[in-house]
């Protein structure tokens, strides 16, 4: 070993100071040769440097259904569009561009204008969008009477389903200036804007590719000096099954209302519906301003998702959680007897049950069969609405689902505590009442429903709900799968769970059940309706009209032996949930377990 | 410990020389990165950036440079599970995932692994101190070489790996090897080399691992002006604007090059050629002159260090800044093939810019300390 010197070290520098001036005198000497020799010569290229990318924008990715039935296409369309600094006389460009395609001379102008603060130097400004062929081609024709025109070729997002699904697939629309000064992209670069369009974007976009074209000192093209291709967006496939949204949107018809879909065993969502829908076809231009105050104003709220932004009192369906809490922590014994005569009181206030004449004396199973308001009335003020509460958050109440779309509502589940904060009231029996058969202040999403009633098909294993069920990249032909995310599984006592699936058939299939319109001779249906009342009523047994009418639930799963599929339907204004929402859940269930076939296309 | 005139022990020149870099260099990215909206948050993020980084140099003066050598190996592990991350929750850009998201801010781990690399190797050399190494003491520096190089080379980041691998090699003859040594490595490379070209399969293997935008660059730089607008596009861009900046420059924000777009990745690889082009030979050969001050102070510092530690430390950060503006430069004039590397202390990239200064501030911290007897 020797010392801890640094002799030999010191020995060695001179050679890497050495080294470093070398170096740099071989860096100026270059410096001094591009520069000063030959500065004329570069000066001169830079000065004639016309050379013009012009961005060709990548194909999108296409949206496919997990049959691989494609959502969306791209069709290739031509733009003209014009760069102000190649034109030497852009006055007489404008006038003679005017005259050759069917703009005005102002509007040329205007755009050129609206585009002068943000676009870079020598960035096209579009003139036209979605030219016809023949102005296209006069265009072309008359390259040298144009100088600075130019013809961009364009993907254009078409829809051939119209309002189909357009909730999910969302629209695209120009890049906002916001989005823009977060990453420095082309303008009028378009850009997902809403649902999966959005939520992808990144995968769909796909990268630009150019293509080179060398200018005269006048701004005219001389020659095409080559192309670098544009990378195509990832192509997606989802999750929904395009003719069960099929079946569902026509099942639901001209009706406000959603329906959602999904495979319990996994949590892919096979349908989701809302209506009213829109034509995201409206969009990829850009959206006129007529087209779009129609839409943002419209009283129906086409653009809203109400599967998962809207919530809802979910009325009997509720009863189902309570049933739960009351038969798993033991509080409800399968043969505890309630008389319902109609009604019930509690202090001075009266509850009505729906049935009038009352249902007599009846136990667990037929009070859920047929969604006896008074026995739940009685079993929810027994099990106290705080456990019900719990029970009901477990199942996924109260809080979104995380299905990848945005601004989903979490709903509302109360407790006591809840109430005394937010209300500023104490929590009275009334409460309990009310909250067990789903009114009052218990709110829920259509989507919820859906994974409420699919972890009971399930046996209790919660998956989270989602609708990209693969990528695939067009270029190397790569295929990612998603896997389905388990959140978690519910303990329930198992002969509960039994119990209220038993009873869940009868509602469909026994005498007196509420939700014959879901039966089909394809499987099993099990499943339960509510009726969520809008306004409360004054007279009993008073005819509702239109706004007033209650909203229409349904919750099912079929077959009800070895559940494939779970649905949720809710109608807005829609009267009874078994006479408007069961039969809609049936044709949902029929057209997925018709098909139930080949999974996946390719 | 700590002098009490510590700041009158700063070595002023050097702060001046990076502050001056820095300065050239931000102007450059303002340039650069300017918008019809006025300056990009590009060049905003740069200014933090070079705050940071001062606030940083100033901090590495404050332990005595043993204890960041006694902290090498943990900076060098650090990096290692860095990179080894950045595969798996990296973002991608130009077809390499190299970036950590961070906020709004990307943190580049390989930058890291740079600096981290040359610390271990001065230590490794300055604990096992000899003569002259023979191979068989290579084996445990090839190896610290060869763990982060795959990495990179993974991501894939070829240019940065040619870094690793340079810096390592230049570290490796200052601490010193034995001719014969050295002799046998260049056989072995020359034998590898000629495989590569010489043998068709493998050949054919080697370059189909190459992503087709690094096989372009390598095609021109054979031969730049078989494609002008294809491969070539970058190292012919870069060579008409330099050339055309003349002797005077064309002015700030007037490069028709830099502002026109022509030049690719202008605020970043090629901000030497944004610098040549708007000031001329006049700049690029200021901005010359202050690397080769800088370098040299830093020979100097190496040279006169009290230990080995620190002399390796020094030669080695010096190595590799030196290499880093050599190999920028050098592709920014058309002497060196195109491969992205960041010019130290000038191009945009918030990690090259603060690990640039950490190291400087070693740099000074050895300096500082080379007359302390005791620590």
């Amino acid at each position: 070993m020797q010392q801890d010197t640094s002799v030999d070290i010191q020995r060695r520098l001179p050679f890497l100071a050495a080294f470093v001036i070398v170096f740099t005198v071989v860096l100026f000497v270059r410096l001094w040769f591009l520069q000063v020799v030959k500065g004329d010569y570069y000066y001169d290229l830079a000065e004639n440097n016309r050379i013009r990318p012009v961005k060709i924008g990548p194909p999108r990715g296409i949206i496919y259904d997990r049959k691989g039935r494609p959502f969306v296409e791209n069709v290739l369309v031509f733009d003209i569009a014009l760069v102000p600094e190649d034109a030497q006389d852009l006055g007489a460009t404008i006038k003679k561009l005017s005259s050759l395609i069917k703009v005005k001379e102002e509007s040329i102008r205007t755009a050129l204008a609206d585009a002068a603060p943000i676009r870079a130097k020598y960035e096209p400004v579009k003139i036209k969008e979605e030219a016809p062929w023949e102005e296209v081609a006069v265009v072309e024709a008359h390259q040298e009477d144009l100088p600075g025109v130019i013809v961009e070729p364009e993907h254009r997002r078409h829809y051939p389903y119209g309002g189909l699904a357009s909730h999910q697939m969302g629209y695209i629309g120009k890049i906002s200036q916001a989005q823009r000064r977060q990453e420095q992209t082309a303008i009028g670069l378009l850009v997902g804007q809403g649902g999966l369009e959005k939520t992808y974007d990144k995968l769909l976009r796909g990268v630009s590719g150019r293509r080179m074209i060398q200018v005269n000192a006048a701004g005219m093209k001389v020659k095409d000096l080559g192309i670098e291709d544009p990378k195509p967006g990832t192509d997606i496939y989802l999750t929904i099954d395009l003719d069960v949204q099929q079946a569902a949107e026509e099942a639901l018809g001209a009706r406000a209302g959603a329906v959602v879909a999904m495979d319990p065993g996994t949590g892919e969502i096979i349908a989701l519906t809302s209506h009213p829908n829109y034509d995201p076809n409206l969009f990829p231009r850009g959206i006129a301003p007529k087209d779009w105050v129609r839409l943002s104003n419209d009283p129906s709220h086409p653009l809203y998702n109400r599967a998962i932004q809207s919530v809802y009192p979910p009325g009997s369906t509720f009863k189902v959680i309570v049933s739960l809490a009351g038969l798993d922590s033991g509080l409800i014994k399968l043969d505890d007897k309630v008389t319902c005569t109609g009604s019930i009181k509690s202090g001075k206030k009266s509850f009505r049950c729906w049935k009038k004449a009352g249902h007599g004396t009846l136990t667990f199973h037929r009070g859920l069969v047929e969604s006896c308001d008074v026995y739940f009335y009685t079993m929810g003020d027994r099990i106290g609405f705080d456990r019900v509460a719990q029970y009901a958050r477990n199942m996924g109440l109260g809080s979104i689902t995380g299905v990848p779309l945005t601004d989903e509502k979490a709903g509302l589940i109360p407790t006591v505590a809840w109430k005394k904060e937010k209300v500023g009231e104490p929590w009275y029996p009334a409460d309990n009442y009310i909250n067990s058969i789903g009114q009052g202040f218990v709110l829920v999403s259509p989507i919820q429903a859906c994974q409420m009633i699919g972890a009971i098909a399930n046996g209790g294993l919660f998956y989270k709900p989602y609708l990209l069920k693969q990528t695939r990249n067009r270029e190397t032909g790569v295929v990612k799968k998603t896997r389905p995310d388990r959140k978690g599984r519910i303990i329930l006592d198992s002969a509960a769970l039994e119990e209220v699936r038993k009873a869940l058939f009868g509602v469909v299939n026994e005498p007196g059940g509420t939700a014959h319109g879901a039966a089909t001779p394809l499987a099993t249906v099990a499943g339960k309706t509510g009726t969520a009342q809008v306004i409360a009523q004054k007279i009993p047994g008073q005819k509702l009209f239109g706004k007033q009418q209650d909203h229409a639930w349904f919750i099912a799963y079929a077959p009800a032996e070895k559940p494939q599929i779970a649905v949720a339907v809710l109608v807005e204004h829609g009267g009874h949930g078994g006479a408007a929402a069961a039969p809609i859940a049936r044709k949902v269930i029929e057209e997925y377990l018709k098909n139930d076939g080949p999974p996946l296309g390719r | 410990m700590m002098d009490r005139r510590w700041a009158v022990n700063i070595p002023w020149s050097m702060v001046g020389i990076v502050a001056g870099i820095a300065l050239i260099g931000l102007s450059a990215v303002y340039s650069a990165t300017y918008t019809q909206r006025g300056p990009s948050p590009l060049f905003y993020k740069q200014m933090v950036w070079i705050g940071m980084g001062f606030i940083a140099m100033l901090l590495m003066l404050i332990p005595d440079y043993h204890t960041v050598g006694r902290y090498a190996y943990v900076l060098y592990a650090v990096s290692l599970l860095l990179l080894v991350l950045v595969m798996f929750v990296g973002r991608t850009g130009m077809g390499a995932q190299r970036w950590l998201s961070l906020g709004p801010f990307a943190f580049q781990p390989s930058e890291l692994a740079k600096l981290a690399l040359t610390l271990s190797l001065a230590r490794y050399f300055a604990e096992a101190p000899k003569q002259d190494y023979c191979l068989r003491d290579l084996t445990v520096p090839a190896v610290m070489v060869l763990v982060p190089l795959v990495l990179v080379l993974k991501q894939p980041d070829l240019g940065t790996a040619l870094m690793l691998m340079l810096t390592a090699s230049l570290i490796v003859l200052i601490a010193g090897l034995r001719i014969r040594a050295v002799l046998v490595i260049v056989i072995i490379a020359a034998v590898v080399a000629s495989t590569i070209f010489l043998v068709p399969p493998v050949k054919k293997k080697l370059w189909g691992s190459l992503k087709p935008y690094q096989q372009n660059r390598i095609r021109a730089f054979i031969d730049p002006s078989s494609d002008p607008l294809g491969s070539g596009y970058h190292a012919n861009q870069s060579k008409i604007a330099v050339g055309s900046g003349q002797i005077m420059g064309k002015g700030f924000r007037k490069g028709t090059q830099s502002q026109m777009a022509f030049l690719p990745e202008r605020h970043t690889d090629f901000i030497f050629a944004v610098i040549a082009e708007e000031r001329g030979l006049f700049g690029a050969g200021v901005m010359i002159v202050l690397y080769l001050s800088l370098l040299l102070i830093g020979i100097d510092t190496a040279k006169n260090a009290k230990d080995r530690l620190g002399a390796l430390m020094a030669g080695g950060v010096v190595s590799m800044i030196a290499l880093y503006v050599f190999i920028n430069v050098g592709m920014a004039v058309g002497v060196v093939p195109v491969v992205g590397v960041p010019l130290p202390l000038a191009s945009y990239g918030g990690t090259s810019v603060i690990t640039t200064f950490l190291s400087i501030g070693l740099l000074v911290n050895i300096q500082m300390r080379r007359f302390m007897l005791f620590y």
